[in-house]
């Protein structure tokens, strides 16, 4: 070995020293435990296919009033769909976003917009969870402080699919 | 070029609205699905005390109908007629899914489940007699 592979060598390996020791010094938030769980949410009883009308039909208005043509669902307490709705004009790969969205909102008791905040926030590891969606326009329908199901719009930009589906929700609150 | 009758949101709730009145007059509790032409889902509704099953059915069921253009009760009897093969095939023979024909072509399908077969498809064409196309 050459004088300056050895050097080249003993750098890196004091490089590599430097750059593990600052590593193992700053904390890692995921090791963190807090007290409380998050999103501790009791599921309730499933909602009916009347209340998950009225809050389709309020979707449908509003995405209608403005134009937009989405594709928006309702599923109950178990994540299973209810009522389903796809206006005029609503592209097909909609179809399954849609109730993708009310599904992992119902499943997670949280809006979609939480794993797209988190995914665009750096936390990859969302997207390994399973049946995760990480773009908003999924959310959670309550009642009396539990949770009866969720709605869940696509077919616009995703904060499109939001405000719909958001009038949905107000519908039936 | 060749044109054909396309199905609105407008038609699938009446549709979807006289099927869910022949299903209530008769105290049944079903999922009824209404899918397009190609057999992509357009208007479901699950009724109050139906399952995460009779939902996966209603919607195989009305693809069934809709990409074969024929009613699954035809894909039904040929498997009852022993032409087995038909097993096999890309669609749900289980009666209940039934094409709406527009115009001598397929528009959609409705798909039902939640009571007996022949309820279902009852309840089917309750719902497509609603659009006055005749047969």
């Amino acid at each position: 070995m050459s004088l300056k592979s050895v050097l080249t060598v003993t750098t890196l390996g004091a490089a590599l020293l430097v750059a593990g020791g600052s590593y193992a010094q700053q904390p890692n938030p995921m090791d963190n435990v807090p007290d409380k769980m998050p999103n501790d949410i009791p599921y309730g009883a499933p909602i009916s296919l009347e209340r998950a009308d009225a809050a389709l039909a309020a979707a449908v208005a509003e995405s209608k009033r403005r134009d937009w043509k989405l594709n928006c669902a309702v599923v109950d307490s178990g994540a299973n769909l209810v009522s389903f709705k796809r206006m005029d004009g609503a592209q097909l790969g909609s179809i399954q976003i849609a109730e993708h969205k009310a599904r992992a909102a119902a499943k997670y008791r949280r809006e979609t917009k939480a794993f797209e905040n988190g995914v665009q926030g750096g936390a990859l590891y969302l997207l390994t969870l399973d049946d995760v969606i990480a773009s908003r326009g999924g959310v959670p329908i309550m009642e009396g402080g539990k949770i009866i199901g969720a709605i869940g719009c696509s077919g616009g930009t995703g904060s499109q699919d939001e405000v719909v589906s958001k009038a949905g929700v107000a519908a039936v609150k | 070029m060749k044109t054909k009758p396309y199905l609105t949101l407008e038609d699938c709730r009446k549709v979807g609205a006289a099927a869910m009145s022949e299903a209530r007059k008769n105290n049944w509790n079903v999922v009824i699905a209404i899918l397009d032409d190609g057999g992509h889902l357009r208007w479901l509704e699950a009724m109050d005390g139906t399952t995460p099953f009779n939902s996966q059915v209603a919607v195989e069921k009305g693809r069934s109908a809709a990409v074969s253009r024929r009613t699954t009760k035809s894909w039904e009897d040929r498997i009852a007629a022993g032409r087995n093969a038909v097993l096999n095939m890309p669609v749900l023979p289980v009666q209940g899914g039934v094409p709406i024909m527009a115009e001598g072509q397929c528009v959609g399908a409705v798909g039902v489940s939640g009571v007996q077969s022949h309820e279902d498809e009852q309840i089917a064409n309750a719902g497509i007699a609603a659009l006055g196309l005749g047969k």
